[in-house]
């Protein structure tokens, strides 16, 4: 299958699945950590519990938008029972595809409403 | 919330491959949320359940996605995780699983063998033939019997006739063979057949060659040839099969072994296994004394015929109507009174079509039997499965108010139940093979190679599955839809039994009408037929004491004598036994009473006229002087059979009541002419009429003919003894023996061992039947204390909260039980109301038996009554003793 096709299977993305991508942009993450940023960056509307968020999670390493990365140590406390996450090549494109069609949506909108 | 009690949240929650790959996280989540100021304290604590539940409503569907993406694959998942969910619980109750599985079995096992029995005699064609589906059976029809036997001219005139619509046309017919082989003999009842008999049916030999049609059916007394059957084959010369070509002795003359049948074929009929074919043309030498080749009128063939391709039965019937019409032209006399042919399907005419009806109607009612059996069984393994699923109810009710489906919860406890009656259908087919393995072992009381062809074949299999999983969804679907519909609340709370007057006691309450009443319908019809059974045995045979009249029989032509010598010998030996100090009086009789050996004859009376349609021919039995004395059978007008009775004296003939009755009502029959047995008879006795073929018959006209006129070989001693009838049995054969050693004597025995074989069907049906109700009323109260017994035991709680209360014990006992009988008397109305129709339909089944009988319609509810009211009054009085404080803290 070619990047593009596969592409044109995911998208557009849902809010949740934007906000993680969007949550993972930057580092890897463990999925409270996740959760967090996706309500930080939202605003507070998106509070993902732990069904929603592994749900999320685990449909989206299935896709093969994000993947299991190493655990960065940071944390020790409880670094042994932490998975963490980050955004994959696929994810990444998904993400920037999504936002120039959001982008492009806003602008649209923007125009019609003067 | 503590850790544990999350992680069993977690488990019931989520499918178990999420939870396998999350569960660290997700308990590790909840520990950071519940770190968030917004979700600590006690408030918080209540806002995070709050979250967590939306969440996992939200999120329930989507961990479930990836089942509905696949859907196969994910079904078949969802299947194998209820399958182990399954036999997990089939493991943790050993009891439980125990006490549904021999129930279910016991039902299961029973319809099995029953519907094996009833599939070997009447479903599936006969064993061993080639397209069973296209053989018919022909029968000649007269007015009044619609299913004649054939002679030997008139099938070799149809075998001739219809080529274009038959590929062959055979007959066959019983005949008692004694072998001699190896310096032993053996008397039994072999086969002369068609030489086109083994291809008709489309066999092939095992070993050998069949009989050469267009050679073997052409010449009388020209081919002294024999085929084994697989069985004697196997029994009598050991399998060996350097036995073709070998000679052996059949009723005194030498044939040669030409072939083994195969295995699978025992024979044209499923009630014998026929041990010895010989060609037809061989009739006068093992069936001497008449020459049956030459006679038109002499009818005791079975005819089959196999169709053509492409030739439909009804194109059939036409060329055998035509082929009647020429009959008529060549041979007036013989064919004038034939009105027809009937054809039967091979398939359809089971033991024989005369008797089909009889036989649907019994197998109907053995069915319908075990029918209510499996049902009753049934209806104990769904109150199992209910109690259970009350005690499951938390478990049901959490899944339920997380989201599992209601559908999805149904589907996994049906599995289990399914899973139960699978297992049950495996040991009712184990128990089925031991019934069916005792059945087929069976042997009738008479000398021959009696048995039936009972076994297990796919049919009885497919029913058995169908079965099992019918009872399955039928036990199963009950309590899992009651299981679902819990409200929440009173399943969380956990005792959603203590109210009492739910909807889970009423499916409880209608188990209990339901169980009394089926178990009243199944133990009143098997009470019915039993008392039938035990009102034929009461029924007047006509004859005398049938435990000192012994009988014992000869055949001197089959040891090759002719008609001087036969009578020589037959004189000698009556002569002989009648001067034994232990017989009172002894006669020689070609037939006696209720045997499967019947005869009858064409009758002619002047001055009476045959309606159209009825029956002109009538049993007939040829005996000597001391017959009807020896029998005891009354002697109403004139007189007995003498010596002088003999050819050179005018013809006589003696008649049964009936008979004279039947043809000069309201005069008397002495003197009166019949015309039969080639000459004008006149009437010289009327005698009483008594039961001719069963005990059940309505009665039948019955004639007698003198021996010394009409010589007969095949003879019985009748003798009625004053000492012991075994003494006198053993005395009888020593005569014969210090005659001719070689002589064989069969049927040896009393002739209330004789009876036996009348009463066989009854006495079988009697003991099944007997069977059947014994389990029945077990099932039945095992069933009844149980439904009855755990509806009381649920209302433990709440009889201890009224004796705390100050409620008097015994007062409390008694409500109970009113409450219980209600529910038993209901059930008894029901039962009842269904017990009358049934007996209704099986109204023509039944002899000298009321359909309403007192006996089984009031003993049968008493004794449910009281079962029911033990089963009420127990758990009621234990559960009013119950220490109050113990009651309350049970949940």
């Amino acid at each position: 299958m070619s990047p593009e096709t596969e592409l044109a299977r995911i998208l557009p993305l849902s809010p949740t699945v934007f906000h993680v991508l969007a949550a993972l942009a930057r580092e890897p993450r463990h999925g409270y950590g996740v959760a967090r940023e996706v309500e930080e960056l939202s605003d507070g509307n998106i509070v993902m519990g732990p069904g929603t968020l592994y749900g999320s999670l685990q449909r989206m390493t299935d896709a093969g938008l994000i993947e299991e990365a190493d655990n960065p140590g940071e944390d020790a406390l409880h670094a042994e029972r932490r998975r963490y996450y980050r955004i994959t090549g696929l994810g990444r494109s998904a993400l920037r595809a999504e936002s120039q069609r959001l982008a492009r949506v806003l602008a649209m909108v923007q125009e019609r409403m003067g | 919330m503590k850790r544990r009690d999350r992680r069993d949240l977690l488990r019931t929650l989520y499918p178990e491959d999420f939870r396998a790959r999350y569960e660290a996280d997700l308990l590790q989540v909840f520990d950071d949320r519940r770190g968030e100021p917004r979700f600590s304290g006690p408030l918080g604590g209540a806002r995070l359940l709050a979250f967590l539940f939306r969440d996992f409503v939200v999120s329930m569907p989507m961990a479930h996605r990836r089942r509905r993406n696949d859907r196969v694959g994910m079904t078949m998942s969802d299947f194998l995780h209820d399958l182990r969910y399954s036999f997990r619980m089939l493991v943790k109750n050993p009891a439980f699983t125990a006490a549904a599985i021999i129930t279910l079995a016991l039902g299961i096992g029973l319809n099995a063998a029953t519907f094996s029995a009833v599939n070997g005699i009447l479903l599936r064609p006969l064993p061993g033939a080639a397209n069973p589906d296209r053989l018919l059976q022909l029968y000649r029809k007269w007015p009044g019997m619609d299913y004649g036997s054939n002679s030997i001219p008139h099938f070799q005139d149809l075998r001739d006739r219809t080529g274009d619509v038959f590929e062959n046309v055979a007959a066959w017919y019983f005949q008692p063979m004694s072998l001699a082989s190896d310096g032993t003999s053996e008397r039994t009842m072999g086969l002369l057949v068609s030489a086109n008999f083994f291809q008709t049916y489309g066999v092939n030999p095992a070993l050998g060659r069949t009989f050469i049609p267009g050679e073997e059916d052409r010449s009388p007394g020209a081919h002294p040839v024999v085929i084994l059957g697989y069985g004697f084959w196997q029994a009598r010369f050991g399998g060996d099969p350097r036995v073709i070509g070998r000679t052996v002795t059949l009723n005194g003359h030498t044939f040669e072994v030409v072939g083994v049948a195969p295995e699978d074929f025992a024979g044209p009929v499923t009630f014998a296994s026929i041990p010895l074919y010989v060609p037809l043309m061989m009739q006068m030498q093992v069936d001497p004394g008449f020459n049956r080749i030459e006679a038109r009128g002499n009818n005791m063939m079975n005819v089959v015929a196999r169709l053509r391709e492409g030739v439909t039965e009804t194109r059939a019937g036409q060329q055998l109507d035509a082929v009647l019409l020429q009959l008529r032209e060549e041979f007036p006399d013989a064919y004038d009174d034939q009105v027809g042919t009937t054809v039967v399907p091979q398939m359809e005419a089971g033991l024989h079509p005369e008797i089909r009806t009889a036989q649907v109607g019994m197998s109907s009612v053995m069915m319908a039997v075990v029918s209510l059996l499996l049902l009753i069984a049934c209806v104990n393994v769904a109150n199992l499965f209910l109690a259970r699923a009350r005690e499951r109810q938390r478990e049901m009710g959490i899944r339920l108010s997380l989201g599992a489906g209601r559908a999805r919860i149904v589907r996994q406890l049906l599995t289990e139940s399914l899973v139960f009656s699978v297992i049950a259908g495996g040991a009712g087919l184990g128990l089925a093979s031991v019934a069916v393995g005792f059945l087929s072992n069976i042997r009738p009381p008479i000398d021959g190679p009696w048995s039936f062809s009972v076994d297990m074949d796919y049919r009885v299999l497919a029913f058995t599955i169908l079965i099992s999983v019918g009872a399955g969804v039928l036990f199963g679907l009950v309590p899992a839809l009651q299981a679902t519909r819990s409200d929440l609340a009173t399943a969380v709370k956990g005792h959603g039994g203590g109210k009492g007057k739910g909807s889970r006691s009423r499916t409880s309450s209608a188990l209990v009408v339901l169980q009394v009443a089926l178990s009243l319908l199944l133990l009143i019809s098997s009470g019915l037929f039993l008392r039938s059974l035990q009102g034929a045995t009461r029924i007047d045979p006509g004859f005398d004491d049938p435990a000192n009249l012994v009988l014992a029989s000869i055949d001197p032509a089959l040891q090759g004598y002719d008609e001087a010598r036969s009578r020589a010998f037959q004189d000698r030996l009556l002569e002989e036994v009648q001067a034994l100090p232990e017989v009172r009086s002894a006669g020689l009789g070609s037939w006696v009473p209720l045997g499967l050996d019947n005869s009858d004859r064409g009758v002619g009376v002047p001055g009476y006229d045959f309606a159209e349609g009825e029956r002109q021919s009538f049993h007939y039995a040829v005996v000597t002087e001391g017959y009807i004395e020896a029998m005891g059978v009354q002697l109403l007008e004139g007189r007995t059979f003498t010596r002088q009775d003999d050819a050179n004296g005018p013809p006589v003939i003696i008649v049964n009541k009936r008979f004279a009755d039947h043809f000069w009502p309201g005069e008397s029959a002495l003197g009166k002419v019949v015309e039969t047995a080639g000459a004008e008879r006149v009437v010289i006795g009327v005698v009483e009429t008594g039961k001719v073929q069963s005990l059940g018959e309505a009665p039948r006209e019955l004639m007698y003919l003198p021996q010394r006129d009409r010589f007969t070989s095949a003879m019985r001693v009748v003798a009625r003894t004053s000492g012991d009838p075994q003494v006198v049995l053993r005395r009888i054969q020593d005569l014969v023996r210090e005659a001719d050693p070689e002589m064989p004597v069969s049927d040896v025995r009393t002739m209330e061992d004789h009876m036996g074989v009348a009463l066989l069907p009854a006495r079988l049906g009697g003991s099944v039947l007997g069977l059947f109700g014994v389990l029945g009323l077990l099932l039945a109260a095992v069933g009844i204390y149980g439904v009855m017994a755990y509806s009381v035991a649920q209302r433990t709680r709440e009889l201890g909260i009224r004796v705390a209360l100050g409620s008097d014990r015994r007062q409390m006992v008694r409500l109970v039980l009113g409450e219980g009988m209600r529910l038993a008397l209901f059930g008894v109305l029901l039962g009842l109301a269904g017990a009358a129709g049934a007996a209704q339909l099986v109204k023509g089944l039944l002899y000298n038996v009321n359909p309403l009988d007192p006996v089984a319609f009031s003993l049968v509810p008493l004794t449910l009554v009281g079962v029911a009211a033990l089963a009420v009054y127990i758990p009621a009085r234990r559960a009013a003793g119950v220490d109050p404080m113990r009651a309350l803290k049970s949940e």
